[in-house]
């Protein structure tokens, strides 16, 4: 057994797990409330990428930073939050208010919308040239752990942690705080909150700042450990963060970080041994087949996803 | 119901009337009125957009440059009319279609990469539109038997460059074992797969990947790299991939070095601690035979970097008005005459000797080059 192999497929399963892990949250708490599938949640993480590119080019760029490396990737995370927040407040108020009560087909069409909207925004006003965050400028690929077959760039460990960070931070608002209160009963039952006097536009409005604040989030990792951010990659990365967050339970927040972690080691793993457990027949090319037949099995076998509950029809 | 009905068949029947009015257009053979031959436009077809956008936009900013320069020295007024092919096929049959059907559109220069010729070839061919391309180099556009009878190249083909390779990373590199990777296009395939067979030949170990060309990670496929690998040949049309593939490749500690093909040249794209990279023509920064010619784009340019592709494309620009200019000295010409001309082309080059063609469309006697990547400095090493 290659444990160097495995390690390092561990290492990069949980990267890319974190990643999943954001954006699926933002699924989760969606649909939670709503119902409703946000489509354009992909697009909204490449516009937090671009947004990050910007504040470090701003900011003089990886090769001449004019603030703390620390500072930087601070600032271009909070800015990501920010401008991805209010994005995400601006497509539920003009995309999906107006059709809360329409047939569920309706929202789901104006998301598609929103989404073609949003990646040919960035391809005018960018280019479709990709853009490099240059993060080997700032800091070395070298710098990290190297211990035995363990090799981590502190950059990994950087998106990893930011990523535990903010799921423990919105674990702690959901479960502890007013506001999370008001949301758990607002997708437990709107009607009911509404009565027991939640403001419930007010509660889906700052789900919606959250959920794409984390997306936001999710661009700037992206960009800073992969290198390379351009207009269309928020398609690949919404899929699979809606595939963690039906794996792990739709609606469920346990069940978005656990699915995020699951599809992003699934992901790294199919990459790595499908050659040899289809003996060759199967190259590293086809991983996305595994991954998607992952989705399919759920779906048949357990179609609420691990941490989700059976929907109950009242009669 | 009756009038829904009436609605629906007149809907079908004007569709397929415009169906039927496009197709015709565009099969409607070449060989049109005469041309003005004062004044004839060039069809770049390239990638302008997308992931090899910055390659496409420096071979678009060379023909612009060449077309000036030749139109200041000769009196000429060629234009250049850009299509963008954003390096997918479907997009670049669009595009060739527009083209051919454009009675302005005396030569196209293009198409840059290897898969847009492939869908285009024939329309052109059946258009007696001459292609020049200045950056395709799959073999099969060429041989066996000459597919596209108006193609032409000012490159050479991969079956130069495979083999380059093989020599470069057997013989100077000694790589007992090495990694081929492709991107999954027409492009990257058969030149990965010659690679292949050619250190196999030698006696190489050598394992096969395949990776989506917009894929950004390549962590796990570092991952699959065994530890006694010492180059990865990387067949791709995005430098900055292959850059981003070095990058993960020193992240894990592994010692192999990336060998890019003719795709990863650039200088601002692909920028490695250590590697190599092939190129069909010399980079003209080291050709000091070219300086003036460098400033003089300098200037144009207002400073934008270039590597090798920008230059070959100003030689199809240049090989496309030098045939125009002969086809049309008796004061008129059409396609067909100047396909001819281009396939009698014998005019210096910037890029290597003299541009001469091969009867299948191939340039003569020109070779790939092998540049080493130092801290992402460029040095000519074979």
């Amino acid at each position: 057994m290659d444990w160097d192999k495995i390690v390092q497929l561990l290492v990069n399963g949980v990267t890319l797990g974190s990643v999943y892990a954001l954006v699926a949250l933002g699924f989760s708490m969606v649909y939670g409330i709503l119902k409703l599938l946000n489509l354009a949640h992909g697009d909204v993480l490449m516009v937090g990428a671009f947004i990050g590119w910007g504040i470090l080019g701003w900011l003089g760029g990886a090769q001449d930073p004019s603030v703390a490396v620390w500072l930087l990737l601070v600032l271009m995370v909070l800015a990501a939050m920010a401008g991805c927040g209010v994005l995400g407040v601006a497509i539920e108020r003009f995309a999906y208010r107006p059709l809360r009560r329409a047939p569920r087909i309706a929202p789901l069409i104006s998301a598609l919308g929103v989404s073609f909207f949003i990646q040919n925004t960035v391809l005018l006003l960018y280019g479709a040239n990709f853009r490099s965050y240059d993060t080997v400028d700032l800091v070395d690929v070298e710098v990290g752990i190297h211990w035995g077959p363990l090799n981590v760039w502190v950059i990994r460990l950087v998106v990893i942690g930011a990523a535990l960070v903010m799921m423990v931070a919105l674990w702690l608002l959901v479960t502890r705080t007013r506001l999370g209160k008001a949301m758990r009963a607002t997708a437990f039952d709107r009607e009911a909150a509404a009565m027991m006097g939640i403001d419930v536009d007010r509660v889906i409005v700052k789900t919606f700042f959250i959920g794409s604040a984390l997306a936001g989030a999710a661009g700037v990792l992206v960009g800073l450990v992969f290198g390379q951010i351009n207009h269309f990659m928020g398609f690949n990365y919404g899929l699979k963060g809606f595939t963690a967050a039906v794996v792990g339970g739709i609606g469920s927040i346990p069940g978005a970080m656990f699915g995020g972690l699951f599809i992003g080691l699934a992901d790294a793993f199919s990459v790595g041994y499908i050659e040899d457990f289809t003996r060759g027949r199967l190259g590293s090319a086809f991983s996305d087949l595994v991954l998607f037949l992952i989705l399919i099995v759920f779906m048949l076998v357990r179609p609420q996803g691990i941490f989700g509950k059976p929907e109950v029809k009242k009669v | 119901m009756r009038r829904g009905l009436i609605a629906a068949a007149i809907a079908v029947l004007a569709s397929a009337a415009v169906v039927t009015a496009a197709v015709a257009k565009t099969s409607e053979p070449a060989g049109l009125a005469k041309a003005d031959c004062t004044s004839s436009t060039l069809g770049f077809m390239g990638p302008l957009t997308g992931p090899a956008g910055f390659l496409g936009q420096e071979q678009l900013s060379w023909l612009r440059f060449g077309v000036l320069r030749y139109n200041t020295a000769s009196g000429t007024k060629f234009k250049v009319a850009p299509g963008d092919t954003q390096l997918k096929s479907p997009v670049a049959l669009t595009v060739g279609r527009k083209f051919a059907a454009d009675d302005n559109i005396w030569a196209i220069i293009g198409v840059s990469e290897s898969q847009g010729n492939v869908v285009t070839g024939n329309l052109f061919e059946k258009n007696d539109l001459v292609m020049v391309s200045g950056s395709a180099t799959r073999t099969t556009l060429t041989t066996p038997g000459r597919p596209y009878k108006t193609f032409f190249r000012v490159v050479p083909n991969d079956s130069v460059q495979g083999p380059t390779i093989v020599k470069y990373v057997s013989g100077n590199l000694k790589a007992k074992n090495v990694v081929v990777i492709d991107s999954q296009d027409d492009y990257s395939v058969p030149l990965a797969q010659g690679v292949t067979r050619g250190l196999r030949a030698r006696g190489a170990k050598v394992a096969r990947e395949s990776v989506s060309a917009d894929d950004t990670d390549f962590s796990s496929i570092v991952a699959n790299v065994e530890s006694n690998v010492t180059v990865v040949v990387f067949a791709t049309q995005v430098a900055s991939a292959a850059n981003t593939l070095s990058n993960q490749l020193r992240e894990q500690g592994k010692k192999a070095i990336v060998f890019g093909t003719d795709g990863a040249y650039s200088p601002s794209q692909f920028k490695p601690k250590s590697g190599y990279v092939s190129v069909f023509g010399p980079d003209l920064h080291f050709d000091p035979a070219a300086r003036k010619l460098v400033r003089e784009y300098n200037t144009y340019s207002k400073n934008r970097p270039f590597g090798s592709f920008g230059p070959a494309t100003y030689m199809a620009g240049l090989v496309a008005m030098t045939a125009i200019t002969k086809a049309c000295a008796d004061g008129e010409a059409d396609r067909a005459e100047i396909t001819k001309a281009v396939g009698g082309t014998n005019i210096p080059s910037i890029i290597g000797k003299n541009i001469t063609f091969t009867r299948s469309g191939d340039v003569k006697g020109v070779d790939f080059l092998i540049y080493r990547v130092t801290n992402g400095k460029y040095s000519p090493v074979g």
